[in-house]
C-alpha cells in the first residue's frame, strides 16, 4: 500500500510517461489498478454492468486530467479519488430513478456467480451455507448509506488502512473510524438472525 | 446470536476474491481506447481523424508490416486498374475540315517510271536506286 508522506510514487515513471501521451504507460496503470477498482465500484453498487461503465468513466476521467495532476498525492490515492466520487455521484443518481429498486439489485446480486467464493466449491454444503450467508451480507451491505459502505469496502474488504482512506476521502481519520463503527453495528443487527 | 466485529470482518474479507472474468480487461482495453479515440476525433474534426490512423498504426506493432504490405498491393491494384492502358486508348472522333482534300496520284505510276534492271555495279541481289 503506497504511502504519500513517506516514499516517492511508484507509478512516478509510468505517469510521466502517460502524460506525455505513451498510451502503452497509461494502460500499464490501467492493469495495475483495474482489479482493485473493479472490487470497490463493484462492492459499492453491486451491479456488475454499471461497474463495467463506470470503471471506463473512471478511466476516461484519469485520462483527460492527467496533464492537471500535479503529483501531491500519489497516483493511487488520486484514481481512488475519481473512483470514489464517480461511483457516490452515481450512487445518488441512482436512487434517484424510480426503475431501479434495492429488490431488483439484491436479486442481481444473489444470482452473480463472482459472489462465490471459488475456495469453497469443492464441499457442497459449506458452500451452500457461504452463500446464503453472503447473500444476507449482501443485502445488508446494500441497506448501508453510500458513506458507511465506500469506508466499509475499503477497510474490510479491499483492506486499505484507515490513513489512507480518510485520504482519498479527504476526511480525518476518526470520521473513518467513526463509520466504520456504526457500520459494523449495522451489519451485526442485519446478519443475527442467520449466524450460528 | 450477533457475530463479532471480527467476524464480519473475516466474512466481507471472503469478498476480495470476487474478480471479473479472465481476459476482461483485454477487452476493456479495446473499448477504452475506442472511446477515448472517437471522443478525440470528436473534438477535432476531420484534421483528428489523420492523427488517430497514425496512431492506430503506431500501437499495431510487427503487425503494421503486413498491413502496409496489404496497402500497397490494394493501392498498385487500384492504379493499374483505373489508369487507362495503351490498348483501350481510342483516337479522336473524325471531324469535318471544310475543305477539299486532294487525293496524291497513284504510287504505282511513279514506280513504273523507276528502272528496276540491274546494273553492272551491284552484286547479285543488290539494287542500286
Amino acid at each position: 500500500m503506497p504511502d504519500d508522506s513517506l516514499q516517492p510514487d511508484p507509478d512516478e515513471d509510468l505517469v510521466a510517461r502517460a502524460r506525455s501521451g505513451d498510451t502503452r504507460a497509461f494502460d500499464a496503470l490501467i492493469l495495475k489498478y483495474g482489479e482493485k477498482l473493479y472490487g470497490l465500484v463493484y462492492n459499492m453498487t453491486s451491479h456488475k454492468e454499471d461497474t463495467h461503465d463506470l470503471l471506463q468513466d473512471i478511466f476516461a476521467k484519469a485520462y483527460h486530467s492527467l496533464p492537471r495532476f500535479r503529483g501531491q498525492s500519489s497516483f493511487y490515492t488520486w484514481i481512488y479519488q475519481i473512483a470514489v466520487n464517480i461511483t457516490l455521484n452515481f450512487l445518488k443518481k441512482r436512487k434517484r430513478r424510480s426503475g431501479m429498486s434495492l429488490n431488483e439489485l439484491d436479486s442481481s446480486v444473489q444470482q452473480d456467480p463472482a459472489l462465490i467464493d471459488s475456495s469453497h466449491m469443492a464441499n457442497p454444503e459449506k458452500q451452500s451455507k457461504l452463500h446464503e450467508l453472503q447473500k444476507r451480507l449482501n443485502e445488508a451491505m446494500l441497506s448501508l448509506s453510500e458513506a458507511h459502505r465506500t469506508v466499509v469496502t475499503m477497510f474490510d474488504i479491499q483492506g486499505i488502512p484507515h490513513a489512507e482512506i480518510a485520504r482519498i476521502l479527504n476526511t480525518s481519520e476518526g470520521t473513518v473510524r467513526s463509520r466504520l463503527h456504526y457500520a459494523h453495528l449495522h451489519l451485526q443487527s442485519k446478519l443475527q438472525d442467520y449466524w450460528e | 446470536m450477533k457475530p463479532n466485529i471480527e467476524e464480519i470482518g473475516s466474512l466481507l474479507a471472503l469478498k476480495r476474491h470476487e474478480r471479473p472474468e479472465e481476459g476482461y480487461f483485454d477487452d476493456f482495453l479495446r473499448e477504452f481506447h475506442q472511446r477515448r479515440r472517437a471522443e478525440e476525433s470528436m473534438k477535432r474534426g476531420p484534421a483528428g481523424w489523420w492523427k488517430q490512423a497514425s496512431e492506430w498504426v503506431s500501437n499495431l506493432g510487427a503487425s503494421k508490416w503486413a498491413y502496409g504490405g496489404g496497402m500497397a498491393y490494394v493501392a498498385i491494384a487500384a492504379v493499374w486498374l483505373l489508369v487507362p492502358r495503351g490498348a483501350d486508348t481510342k483516337p479522336p472522333p473524325a471531324t469535318n475540315v471544310g475543305h477539299d482534300v486532294r487525293v496524291p496520284a497513284p504510287v504505282v505510276e511513279q514506280l513504273d517510271a523507276l528502272d528496276l534492271r540491274s546494273t553492272t555495279q551491284g552484286r547479285t541481289g543488290e539494287q542500286e536506286f
